[in-house]
C-alpha cells in the first residue's frame, strides 16, 4: 500500500469514527434523557463514545496534515488553496471549539449537539464532493443553513421523543 | 528538496499537530470536574517537547532550504504578502509557543495538586493554555498558506 492509499484509508477511518460517534452520541444522549437524567451506566457509554469521537478527530486531523505534506512534496501545492479545503478546516475548527465550549459548559446543549452533528457531516460532505466550484463563503453559507436545519430537526425529534416543548 | 529536508519538514508539521492536540487536551482536562493531574502532566510535557522540536526542525528547514529556494519564489509570485506578512508573523510569534507551553508545564508539575481547589489559578492557567492553542493553530494554518503559495 502506498502512502496516498494509506492516508485515504486512515482519514476515512477517522471520519467514520467521528461521524459515527457524533450520530450515536446524539442518539444515546436522547435515549438517556428520556427519564430526565443520565444514569452512571449511560454516562459511561457516552464517555466511551466521546472518547471514540476524539480518537476519530485526531486521526482525521493528523492524516489531513499528511495530505498537506503529500501535496507539498508532489508539486500539488495549488490544492492547498482550494476553498473546499479551507471550508473543511473552518468546520473542523468549529467542531474543536464547540467541544471545548461543551466541556466548559458555556454553550447550550441544543446548539452544541447541532453544531457537532452538522460539523461532522459537513466535513464528510466537503471531503467527498468533487467538481463543485463554490467560493469559501458559499461553502460556509451552506454550512450555516445546515446548522439551522439540524437545530430544527433535533428540536422536532426531541419534542416527539421526549415530549418537550 | 533532499530526503533529509523532507523528513525535517514532515517532523515539523506532524509534531506541530501533535503539540496542538496536546495543548487542546490540556485545556479540555483543565475544565473537568475532577482534574486528571497525571494526564495533565503528560499532555503539558508532550506539548512543550513538541513545540521545541517543531521550532528546531522548522528553523533548520528555513535556514537551509526555505530562505534560498522557496522565499524568492513566493516574493516574486502573485502573493508576496504570504511571505511578507504570514511567514514574518509565523517566525516571530512562534517563539511564544515553547515559552507559554513551558509556563503551563511548570504550573501543572509544581502546583498540579492545588489546581483542584484553587479556581483562580486553574482559570488563569486555562487562559494561558488557550492562548497557546490559538497561536499554535494559527501557526499551522499559516504553514498551509505558505506551502500553498510555494508553487
Amino acid at each position: 500500500m502506498d502512502i496516498h492509499s494509506f492516508l485515504i484509508v486512515a482519514h476515512l477511518i477517522g471520519v467514520a469514527l467521528g461521524v459515527g460517534g457524533a450520530t450515536f452520541g446524539g442518539i444515546l444522549y436522547l435515549k438517556a434523557m428520556k427519564d430526565g437524567k443520565i444514569d452512571p451506566m449511560e454516562g459511561e457509554w457516552l464517555s466511551v463514545i466521546f472518547m471514540v469521537l476524539r480518537i476519530g478527530l485526531a486521526i482525521a486531523v493528523i492524516t489531513g496534515f499528511g495530505f498537506f505534506l503529500e501535496y507539498r512534496f508532489t508539486g500539488q501545492e495549488e490544492r492547498l488553496m482550494d476553498p473546499r479545503l479551507w471550508a473543511k478546516l473552518t468546520v473542523i475548527l468549529v467542531l474543536v471549539a464547540n467541544a471545548l465550549l461543551i466541556q466548559m459548559r458555556r454553550i447550550p446543549m441544543w446548539l452544541g449537539e447541532s453544531l457537532s452533528l452538522t460539523s461532522w457531516y459537513g466535513a464528510l460532505v466537503l471531503g467527498i464532493i468533487r467538481g463543485v466550484d463554490y467560493s469559501y463563503f458559499a461553502f460556509l453559507f451552506f454550512y450555516l443553513i445546515g446548522v439551522v436545519i439540524v437545530i430544527g430537526i433535533l428540536s422536532l425529534v426531541k419534542r416527539l421523543y421526549l415530549g418537550k416543548r | 528538496m533532499t530526503t533529509s529536508l523532507s523528513i525535517y519538514l514532515s517532523i515539523h508539521v506532524l509534531i506541530g499537530v501533535i503539540g496542538i492536540a496536546a495543548s487542546y487536551m490540556t485545556l479540555m482536562w483543565l475544565f473537568k470536574r475532577e482534574l486528571p493531574v497525571r494526564s495533565l502532566k503528560v499532555s503539558s510535557f508532550i506539548a512543550f517537547v513538541a513545540y521545541v522540536t517543531a521550532w528546531i526542525t522548522g528553523g533548520f528547514y528555513y535556514v537551509v532550504y526555505y530562505g534560498s529556494n522557496v522565499k524568492p519564489g513566493i516574493k516574486e509570485g502573485p502573493t508576496p504578502w504570504v511571505h511578507l506578512v504570514i511567514m514574518e508573523v509565523k517566525e516571530h510569534i512562534f517563539l511564544f509557543l515553547p515559552i507559554l507551553a513551558f509556563v503551563v508545564l511548570l504550573v501543572i508539575w509544581l502546583k498540579g495538586g492545588k489546581l483542584q481547589e484553587n479556581k483562580r489559578l486553574r482559570n488563569a492557567l486555562a487562559l494561558v493554555a488557550l492562548i497557546t492553542l490559538i497561536i499554535a493553530v494559527s501557526m499551522a494554518l499559516g504553514g498551509l498558506v505558505i506551502s500553498g503559495a510555494a508553487r
